[in-house]
C-alpha cells in the first residue's frame, strides 16, 4: 500500500554530507559541538503555548537525538516541524504524548510541558496523557474492525457505552474529519476496505473523536495520493479551529500551504521558527534559507 | 542478495532438485499412508459402517453367554444350559469422546496460559532482556520427548491428584450436585459408578497435554503476535489504552493466526499417545464425569495394536488410526494456512 518509489526512515548521514560547507554559524557550532540556540521569532513567543519544550534533549541508548530543544507550540494553530531525515522530528512529537516509552533504552532530559506539567515528571498518568493528545501516524493504521467501530474505539476504552452517544460522537468525528458523506451508509463495514486517503481521514476522525487538545501528525500524507493529500491538507487547517496541532513534514510546500508556524530542525537541533511566512520568505538564518530553498536535505 | 548465475547452475540447481525431491517423496508416502489405512480400515467400516463411530461397545473378543428366550429365562436343553457366542464389536465413540474431552480439558487450561505467555514475550521479555533465553526455553520445552511429560504425569500428578486433590474437591462439593456429576458417573448401559479413584483419567490426561502443549501454541503465537505492525500496537496505544487494552488489540488484529496456533496446539493434544496413555486410565467407557478413566484414539492403538491378532480387530483399530490422520491432517492444513495466511495479510498491510 505505500507509495512505490517513496523511501522513509532516517538518513541523517546524507543530511551531514548535503550540508553546505562554510560560513554557516550554527552548522560549524554543531560541528564544533558547542550547543546552539536557536533562533525562535519574537511572533511566536507571544502566542500562548500549549506544548513547551524547554532545554529538551532525548538519547536513544548512547546516541543522542535531540539536543537541549527549546520549543513553545501556540494553541489552536498548525506548527509544521521541517527538517531534513533524521533531524529528531518525530523523535520530537513522540515526546510530547511518551510514545517513545516503547522504545528500549530511552531517557530524556528537560521538560516537555503540556499546559504547564512535564509529561515526563515521575507519577505522570501517561493513559491520561494520551487521552488529551491524539496522533496521526505516516501510514495509516485502522484497526481490523467496522468504520463505526474504529472511530468509537477511544470512547470504548475509556468507557462510554451508551449507543446513542456513541453514534452522536462518531458522526460529529467524522463530520470533523470530512469524512461522514463518504461513509455515512457503510459505517457497519470494515474499515480496511476503504482507501488510502480514505483510512488516513478515518484515523484522523479517531483521534479526535475522543476530543483531545492536542493533534500530532507525523507525516500523514506521505503514504497518501496528491488528491486524498489535498483533502487532509484541508482538514488539517478545519481542525486547527478546535485543536492544536504539531505535523510533521518532509514536504515544504506542504508545510507552507497548512502551517501558521514553521520549525527548522537540522541534527537534533531546533536551528528556527517562526511564522511559517516568514521562514519560507525571509528566514534569518542562511542554512534556513539553504534548507527551504532546496539547497540541500 | 541475488544469487549469481554461474553459483546458480552448479550447487543450487542440485539442491533445488534435492528439496523438490523430497517434497515429492513426502507427498507420496503420506498419499501411501492414506491408501494403506484406507484398505486396511475398510473390512471393519463395511461391517459396522457409520455405527463404527456412534457405537459405545468396543470388544474385540467373542462372548459366550447363556441364551435367553422370548420371556428372558434362561434356555436348558438336555440339562445343559445352552450357550450362544456374540460376535465382536468394534464401536469407537469412547475413544474419540475420550480424545475430545482431554484434549479439550487441555486447550481450556493450555490457551489462556500460552497466550499470556507469549504476549510476555513479546511485550514485556525485550525489556527485562529475558525475551532469549525465554524463547530458548519455550523451544527447549517442545522438544522434550512425550514419555518425560506421561512419566512425571504417572509419577508426581497421578497421586496427588488421588490423594490430595480429588478429597479436596469432594470435600468442598459434599453433597452438591456437583458431587453427584463429577465423582460418580453413569455409563452408556445405565450402570452408575464411582470415579477419580485412582487419579488416572481425562482429567489428568487432559492437565499432561496441556503442559505438552504450551509450548508449541506459546512458540507460534509469538511469532503471530511478532508478526503485527508496529502501528495497530502504536494506534491503540496513542488513543490511551492500557496495557490490557492494547494487547486485546494486537491479538485481535491477530486473530486468524493465534486460532491456527490453537488449532495446532489441539493436533498436537489429539494425536499425542505415550503420554496419554500412562495417565489416561485406559478404559473404553463414555462417561460425562472428567475423573473418569478413559481412552484416546492414540492410546487406544498403543494398547491394542500389538495384541490384537484378529483381522477385523486389526481392520478397527487401523480406522480409527485412519480417524485420527484424517482429523489431525486437517487441522494442520487450517492452522498452517491460518498462521501463514495471517502474517502474509500482516506483511502486505506493512
Ligand atoms: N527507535 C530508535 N532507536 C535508535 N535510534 C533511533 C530510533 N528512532 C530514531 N532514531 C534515530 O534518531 C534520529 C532521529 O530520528 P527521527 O526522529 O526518526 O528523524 P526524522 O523523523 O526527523 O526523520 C535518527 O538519527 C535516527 O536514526
Ligand atoms: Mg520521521
Amino acid at each position: 500500500m505505500s507509495t512505490p518509489g517513496h523511501t522513509q526512515g532516517p538518513a541523517s548521514g546524507d543530511a551531514a554530507a548535503a550540508a553546505p560547507r562554510a560560513g554557516y554559524a550554527i552548522i560549524e557550532a554543531i560541528r564544533r559541538g558547542e550547543p546552539v540556540t536557536g533562533q525562535t521569532h519574537e511572533q511566536v513567543r507571544d502566542q500562548p503555548a500549549v506544548i513547551r519544550a524547554a532545554d529538551f534533549s532525548l538519547w536513544y541508548g548512547k546516541s543522542r537525538a535531540l539536543h537541549a530543544v527549546s520549543m513553545p507550540v501556540p494553541r489552536h494553530r498548525v506548527t509544521a516541524l521541517i527538517g531534513p531525515s533524521g533531524c529528531g522530528k518525530s523523535t520530537l512529537i513522540r515526546c510530547v504524548n511518551r510514545m517513545n516509552d516503547l522504545v528500549e533504552g530511552v531517557r530524556v532530559s528537560g521538560r516537555m510541558e503540556l499546559e504547564g506539567s512535564d509529561v515526563y515528571a515521575p507519577g505522570t498518568d501517561v493513559i491520561g496523557l494520551r487521552r488529551r493528545v491524539g496522533m496521526v501516524f505516516q501510514k495509516p493504521n485502522p484497526f481490523p474492525m467496522s468504520i463505526f467501530d474504529n472511530v468509537v474505539y477511544p470512547l470504548r476504552i475509556h468507557g462510554q457505552r451508551s449507543r446513542s452517544e456513541l453514534a452522536e460522537r462518531a458522526e460529529r468525528a467524522l463530520r470533523g474529519a470530512a469524512l461522514w458523506d463518504e461513509v455515512k451508509d457503510r459505517l457497519r463495514q470494515s474499515a480496511l476496505g476503504l482507501s488510502g486517503g480514505q483510512q488516513q481521514r478515518l484515523c484522523i476522525a479517531r483521534a479526535i473523536a475522543a476530543d483531545p487538545e492536542v493533534l500530532l501528525m507525523d507525516e500523514p500524507c506521505s503514504a497518501l495520493d496528491p488528491v486524498s493529500t489535498l483533502r487532509v491538507e484541508e482538514l488539517i487547517q478545519r481542525v486547527s479551529e478546535r485543536y492544536t496541532v504539531l505535523i510533521v513534514t518532509h514536504n515544504m510546500q506542504q508545510a507552507s500551504r497548512v502551517s501558521h508556524f514553521t520549525a527548522f530542525m537540522y541534527l537534533g537541533r531546533l536551528v528556527e521558527y517562526g511564522p511559517t511566512a516568514e521562514i519560507f520568505q525571509n528566514p534569518r538564518l542562511p542554512e534556513t534559507e539553504q534548507y527551504v530553498s532546496g539547497r540541500f536535505g | 542478495m541475488p544469487p549469481s548465475k554461474a553459483r546458480r547452475s552448479g550447487g543450487d540447481r542440485a539442491l533445488g532438485l534435492l528439496a523438490r525431491g523430497s517434497a515429492v517423496t513426502i507427498l507420496g508416502l503420506l498419499v501411501a499412508l492414506l491408501a494403506t489405512l484406507v484398505t486396511a480400515g475398510a473390512p471393519a467400516a463395511a461391517r459396522f459402517g457409520a455405527s463404527f463411530l456412534t457405537e459405545t461397545e468396543w470388544r474385540p473378543n467373542t462372548l459366550e453367554r447363556p441364551r435367553l428366550d422370548a420371556r428372558g429365562e434362561v434356555v436348558i436343553t438336555g440339562g445343559e444350559v445352552e450357550i450362544e457366542e456374540v460376535p465382536p464389536r468394534f464401536g469407537a465413540l469412547p475413544a474419540i469422546w475420550g480424545t475430545a474431552v482431554s484434549s479439550g480439558i487441555a486447550l481450556l487450561i493450555a490457551v489462556p496460559l500460552s497466550l499470556g505467555a507469549a504476549l510476555f514475550v513479546v511485550r514485556i521479555a525485550p525489556r527485562l532482556r529475558v525475551a532469549g533465553p525465554l524463547s530458548f526455553m519455550i523451544e527447549f520445552l517442545a522438544a522434550i520427548p512425550s514419555i518425560a511429560y506421561g512419566f512425571w504425569g504417572l509419577a508426581v500428578l497421578t497421586p496427588w491428584l488421588q490423594t490430595v486433590a480429588y478429597p479436596a474437591m469432594e470435600r468442598l462439593a459434599g453433597g452438591t450436585w456437583v458431587a453427584g456429576w463429577v465423582f460418580r458417573t453413569r455409563l452408556a448401559d445405565g450402570t452408575e459408578i464411582p470415579v477419580g479413584l485412582t487419579g488416572k483419567d481425562m482429567l489428568c490426561g487432559g492437565l499432561v497435554l496441556a503442559i505438552m502443549v504450551i509450548p508449541i501454541v506459546t512458540a507460534v503465537a509469538r511469532d503471530v503476535l511478532r508478526s503485527v505492525p508496529r502501528g495497530q500496537l502504536e494506534g491503540t496505544l496513542a488513543l490511551g489504552a492500557t496495557w490490557w487494552q492494547s494487547s486485546w488489540g494486537m491479538m485481535r488484529y491477530a486473530r486468524a493466526g493465534l486460532f491456527g496456533a490453537v488449532m495446532l496446539g489441539l493436533a498436537r493434544a489429539a494425536g499425542e499417545t505415550m503420554a496419554v496413555t500412562m495417565v489416561i486410565g485406559n478404559n473404553m467407557q463414555v462417561a460425562a464425569s472428567p475423573l473418569a478413566p478413559a481412552q484416546t484414539m492414540a492410546s487406544l492403538l498403543a494398547n491394542e495394536f500389538k495384541e490384537a491378532s484378529d483381522q477385523l480387530h486389526q481392520s478397527a483399530l487401523l480406522l480409527v488410526a485412519l480417524i485420527l490422520l484424517v482429523m489431525s491432517l486437517a487441522l494442520n492444513v487450517t492452522a498452517r494456512s491460518l498462521v501463514v495466511g495471517g502474517s502474509s495479510r500482516t506483511a502486505a498491510a506493512h
